[in-house]
């Protein structure tokens, strides 16, 4: 297991390294003049390293997610955070606020992530206690309430401000320099601390609350735990980069297939494939038709949905 | 044979006279171009009818919407029961159009899209709502200044030119806009010419690559503050040569649409080249 875990840090590596290095212009590092040099340390590496961080982030809430909720179909999307933070991004990027200048647009989406899992969070409240069914059901209904929202927002504005929105939340990493990694580095490692320390009290949710508490568990205290990380998380992604779809779905069932379900081994698992496959779309999506840049979250769908169809048909179960 | 050709040629002369000779009185226009166009030819106080896009003269800012360009109200339109309709292939959609003749509503359809397409369409409207005098004049006009700012000798070495159109995400003008003919007629080379789309999201490594001479960045609508917007893109852009030397420019929204007023555009521009 522990093999298998090392390959795939390798192969995140391996990611990370050809994602600054290809590209529609190969940079070799050792011979590279002023313009590559600048390329590689000021676009490429902030560009990677917040692939990197994004699709840690996504895989490692999704398996979190699928265990708390117990449901396959969970994806840190599907509490409503990233429609919160699109809707509140979009709404900047539409009216053209610029109160903070380029911290605006990710500030915002923040803010309107924190304040969805935050009202998720009340909804899915009750008798002391955070409920699966009930925070899936706040987060499809706000998902719901916002995504219209955001669509009525669309159809009064212009043609640009709207392709500018659109191009925001199917993820643009085009723009991602140093300044804002800090912050998301800060988020994302610490909720992928608290869930990897939750790791075990996850499995014992999985297996039902009272079993859980047998085992010497406060269910309603390791859900809540867990939901915060996962708010972390999902908020600190979406406004490095929008929504980047498929990885925090599918990546944690495509680790499952390698290592079984052990949250212990499936959390880390899942954030190091979700970071790799993020800097292999992120590669694509600059080098498939440049100068042009496509969205990552197009691509990421475009390359892992093929993949986990396969995987699918050619292997057993989806268990959670 | 040749009485059926009379007919047919005689039938063609007395509508075109008929449609030439009659000046719409209620017209509905579904794009700021237009719009201009019409009140540039003096047809200002026929226009019933504009898109909430259309802020271009004042005064059609106080004509009646009917909602914005690709999604405008047929019902807003019909209400306003205008004898003709102008819309363009850019941006208006077709079945719209379809939708009006089906209703019995006269269209004209405004096919130019590119700058040297230009005064041929201003003078095909002008002919075709009885105004041919005032077209074709509007339409010299441009022509004059179209052939007075062209430059007759390229120079050796192009200017190398980028026009952003939004900083983050990173969209620019391509290859097929008013703004690439308009590099193009002064002499200049659009470096994002080789990217697909019109207005393509460009790479921000293809810029320090090719590192042009001047820089524009359009204003847009006007509510957003461009120079704060650019400053990210602008920084990272510190060692272009364009941003070395000063020469990044904020240029007015005029060359975003294509009429009356975009000879000014490419005026300003061409200041901003020579600089």
């Amino acid at each position: 297991m522990k093999l298998r875990l090392s390959i795939f840090c390798v192969l995140l590596v391996l990611a990370f390294g050809s994602s600054l290095l290809l590209g529609s212009r190969v940079i070799n590092p050792f011979t590279t003049n002023e313009t590559g040099r600048e390329i590689l340390f000021s676009i490429r590496a902030p560009r990677s390293v917040v692939a990197t961080l994004m699709g840690t982030a996504l895989g490692a809430s999704g398996a979190v997610l699928q265990g708390i909720l117990r449901n396959p179909l969970a994806d840190p999307y599907i509490l409503g955070i990233s429609s919160g933070a699109s809707l509140s991004a979009a709404v900047g990027i539409i009216m053209g606020l610029t109160m903070f200048g380029s911290f605006t647009i990710p500030l915002l989406a923040f803010i309107g992530a924190v304040i969805t899992g935050g009202i998720v969070g009340m909804m899915g409240w009750k008798r002391g206690g955070l409920w699966p069914e009930r925070l899936l059901l706040a987060g499809i209904g706000l998902s719901f309430l916002f995504s219209s929202l955001l669509m009525l927002i669309m159809s009064v504005s212009t043609d640009e401000g709207v392709r500018r929105a659109i191009l925001w939340i199917f993820g643009d990493l085009s723009m991602s320099d140093w300044s804002l990694i800090p912050y998301g580095l800060v988020f994302i490692t610490s909720g992928l601390f608290i869930s990897i320390a939750r790791a075990k009290a996850l499995n014992a949710l999985i297996l039902g609350d009272e079993f859980a508490y047998s085992l010497g568990f406060m269910p309603h205290l390791e859900r809540f735990i867990l939901f915060i990380s996962v708010g972390l998380m999902t908020s600190a992604s979406v406004s490095l980069g929008g929504m980047i779809g498929f990885i925090g779905l599918l990546v944690p069932h495509i680790v499952r297939f390698f290592i079984g379900a052990d949250n212990r081994m499936l959390i880390p698992a899942s954030a190091i494939c979700g970071g790799t496959l993020l800097c292999i779309a992120d590669l694509l999506s600059r080098s498939v038709a440049p100068p042009t840049e496509l969205p990552a979250g197009i691509v990421t769908a475009l390359i892992g949905s093929p993949y986990f169809l396969y995987l699918l048909r050619k292997k057993d179960v989806l268990g959670v | 044979m040749k009485k059926a050709f009379l007919a047919v040629l005689g039938l063609h002369l007395f509508f075109a006279a008929v449609y030439a000779g009659e000046v719409p009185s209620r017209i509905v226009s579904l794009a700021p171009n237009l719009t201009e166009i019409l009140f540039a030819m003096g047809l200002g106080d026929r226009v019933v009818g504009v898109t909430s896009f259309c802020d271009y003269p004042e005064e059609a800012k106080r004509r009646q919407k009917v909602g914005g360009m690709s999604n405008p109200s047929i019902e807003a339109v019909v209400s306003l029961k205008p004898d003709l309709v102008v819309v363009t292939t850019d941006g208006n959609p077709m079945e719209f159009e379809g939708r009006l003749r089906s209703l019995k509503i006269k269209t004209y359809v405004f096919r130019s899209r590119r700058l040297q397409e230009l005064p041929q369409g201003v003078r095909g409207m002008g002919a075709a709502l009885g105004v041919k005098e005032r077209g074709d004049a509007l339409a010299e006009m441009m022509e004059h200044t179209i052939r007075r700012l062209g430059i007759k000798n390229p120079p050796e070495r192009k200017r190398r030119l980028l026009f952003i159109v939004w900083p983050e995400p990173l969209i620019v003008a391509g290859t097929g806009t008013v703004i690439d003919d308009a590099i193009t007629l002064l002499g200049g080379e659009n470096i994002a010419a080789g990217a697909k789309g019109t207005y393509p999201k460009y790479s921000v490594e293809e810029i320090l690559h090719n590192s042009p001479d001047v820089i524009l960045i359009g204003k847009g609508q006007g509510h957003e503050d461009m120079e704060k917007v650019s400053k990210r893109l602008l920084d990272r852009l510190k060692n272009v040569s364009a941003v070395r030397n000063g020469k990044v420019f904020f240029v007015s929204d005029l060359l975003y649409r294509l009429g009356p007023r975009t000879c000014r555009g490419i005026e300003e521009m061409a200041g901003y080249i020579g600089k």
